[in-house]
């Protein structure tokens, strides 16, 4: 496609992600696997892996594939490139090996008075477009940092990224289709299937109220281009402020349902415990559970990683980002002595309540030494970020304020 | 375009297909990928074969290699779960040995574990050299079905699609010999087999005139 586009050469391999990880022979090396990171917590070691229209990323498993953003590819920007854009699957035969865009279609089926199913051309032309920048974070984002440590996917916190989603509101595709009295809920399927047939296909559910907010959107293009393959191509749902298991991938059927949808990905898989915090007591179980939901608020420092060298007497600009669940980000607070003096950051610029929200500071380390760098940010209603970390058993939903711990030469 | 850039490009896009990173379709709308392949089995040891018979079926090794090191009872606690929530198709008596396997080598294992499998993997099953060998029980035992089935091709291919690719070959039996002990990957898809060590001599050349046979 970028062929078609006639793009010149440089653009070409700009799009492929050569130019950033060295040209061809960084890409051979990493395909091989050779090159690693070590993520901060024990058996922390990934390789660094390209895959198709993506830039070498920390691979966590190839089938199927989860790929975390390396942590540097957030100080790039407030938009996270697609390159970079962290990729997860649940079952064996996803990502879909090809899709072709003239013969896709999604389906809209269920208690609605005029069942419908739609292609991508009349997506785009037969619907307002609309944009809106989110973020899409993995629930499990930061698990491999859980104290204890528990089960699943073992990431740090790359598993998130902020991005420009375009395309049309589910609001209007399900008025189109009308929905029919008795609707309570809808469900969302993807392209992407179990090796087996026992295996529960990936299908997650909305509220009937929450699909027609306006703002959860059906997606085509991210930063300005065709969604890559492995985040969805050539479509997926976008539900901004909510965890990215309800950013369904490949989405292809959707069916409003009247009762609440027992799949076992919404009935048994991705509960976290209903108490505040969504936390208990680490080691223990929870009495009763809810789905998960919308984001807790967060924040990172994103020019400065664990063991950066900085200069005594000189001043040091830190820049780092920070998002929550859709309320927005009131202000982001510094401090370079371990959390016991804080300073207010700037803000940078605006995107929306649901995008990440650039902001810097800058300071001077008086002597030589370790230093221990946190940030922490309270959205519109006041809720900020613990200082201790909060456990669930499923490692869903850190938050807690995290350190940078760099070296003043 | 300048036809040597564009044989440049040509050749820069035939090798990143080639290392299997990026392809776009030949048709004006579209996209199509190749992912890295997937190469790794688990760590040879008692009851592997099952590891790399069951587990497989649904996921990389990896999903077993990455957590962080865990007793017994998390072990198999995952294996019921893959059994019970994923339809794994652990047989009842798979499952201790499992769960052994998973926290010998890839767990912790504490004075809690029992370290003793009381029951039998493949590989352990006394032989039975009254009853003769029958194709269709070998591939039971070592769950062959898990990746491939009669006429459907599911993981691996249908065994009817072994057969029919290998009707006029002389040495079909011996080439079948070699995927099971070797493994091996590329022939039928992007999924590799793993190599199932612990089969007899005798039981391979069984499996493979059956496998022949299922036309």
């Amino acid at each position: 496609m970028l062929f078609q586009r006639g793009s010149t050469r440089r653009r070409f391999l700009q799009d492929a992600g050569l130019l950033a990880g060295g040209l061809v022979t960084a890409a051979s090396v990493s395909a091989r696997g050779d090159e690693t990171v070590s993520l901060p917590f024990e058996n922390g070691v990934r390789p660094l892996v390209r895959y198709p229209q993506k830039r070498p990323l920390i691979r966590l498993t190839t089938r199927p594939p989860q790929l975390e953003t390396p942590f540097s590819a957030f100080n790039e920007g407030i938009l996270t490139p697609n390159d970079a854009f962290f990729v997860r699957y649940h079952l064996s035969e996803s990502p879909p090996m090809e899709v072709d865009a003239d013969m896709f279609r999604v389906t809209l089926s269920g208690r609605l008075n005029r069942p419908i199913s739609l292609g991508l051309a009349e997506l785009k032309s037969n619907f307002e477009p609309f944009e809106i920048v989110a973020v899409n974070q993995c629930s499990g984002n930061g698990r491999g940092l859980m104290k204890p440590r528990v089960g699943g996917g073992q990431m740090g916190n790359g598993a998130m990224g902020n991005a420009r989603w375009r395309g049309v509101r589910l609001r209007d595709v399900l008025n189109r289709a009308g929905v029919a009295a008795g609707a309570r809920q809808v469900t969302f399927n993807g392209l992407d299937q179990p090796a087996i047939e026992k295996t529960p296909d990936f299908v997650k559910a909305l509220d009937l109220d929450h699909a027609l907010d306006g703002e959860v959107m059906l997606a085509y293009a991210m930063n300005g281009e065709d969604l890559p393959m492995l985040n969805g191509y050539p479509l997926r749902l976008v539900v901004p402020g909510y965890f990215g298991t309800y950013w369904v991938k490949h989405v292809h059927e959707i069916t409003v349902v009247d009762d609440v949808f027992k799949g076992y990905w919404m009935a048994t898989a991705y509960r976290i415990p209903n108490t505040p915090g969504s936390c208990v007591e680490p080691g223990t179980s929870a009495k009763s559970t809810v789905p998960i939901n919308r984001f807790n608020i967060r924040s990172f420092i994103t020019s400065l990683e664990d063991g950066a060298r900085i200069k005594a007497g000189v001043e040091t600009r830190v820049r780092g980002i920070a998002f929550d669940g859709g309320l927005g980000i009131a202000e982001v607070l510094f401090a370079s002595d371990g959390g016991r003096s804080w300073r207010a950051a700037r803000l940078g610029e605006d995107l929306g309540k649901y995008s990440f929200r650039e902001w810097t500071i800058s300071f001077t380390a008086s002597e030589a030494g370790s230093m221990d760098l946190r940030c922490r940010a309270t959205n519109r209603i006041g809720e900020s970020q613990p200082l201790d970390p909060l456990w669930n058993p499923a490692g869903y939903m850190r938050n807690v304020v995290e350190s940078v711990k760099v070296i003043v030469v | 375009m300048n036809p040597r850039i564009a044989r440049q490009r040509k050749r820069i896009v035939a090798g990143l297909i080639g290392l299997g990173l990026i392809a776009f379709s030949e048709r004006s709308a579209g996209l199509k990928i190749e992912l890295p392949v997937e190469t790794e089995v688990f760590k040879p040891g008692p009851n592997a074969d099952i590891a790399n018979a069951q587990c497989l079926i649904c996921h990389s090794t990896e999903y077993v290699t990455t957590q962080p090191p865990q007793a017994r009872a998390f072990w198999k606690n995952s294996v019921l779960k893959m059994q019970d929530k994923y339809g794994a198709p652990i047989a009842a008596d798979q499952v201790e040995a499992l769960a052994d396997y998973l926290v010998r080598h890839y767990g912790r294992e504490t004075s809690t574990n029992s370290a003793v499998s009381r029951v039998a993997s493949p590989e352990s099953l006394p032989a039975k050299p009254a009853e003769p060998l029958d194709g269709a029980r070998l591939a039971a035992r070592y769950a062959c079905q898990s990746c491939h089935q009669p006429k459907v091709r599911l993981i691996g291919p249908a065994f009817q699609q072994i057969a029919i690719k290998y009707a006029s070959d002389a040495t079909a039996a011996e080439k079948i010999a070699q995927q099971i002990t070797k493994g091996g990957s590329g022939k039928w898809g992007p999924i590799p087999m793993p190599p199932f060590v612990s089969i007899t001599h005798d039981e391979i050349q069984v499996l493979a005139d059956w496998i022949l046979g299922q036309k």
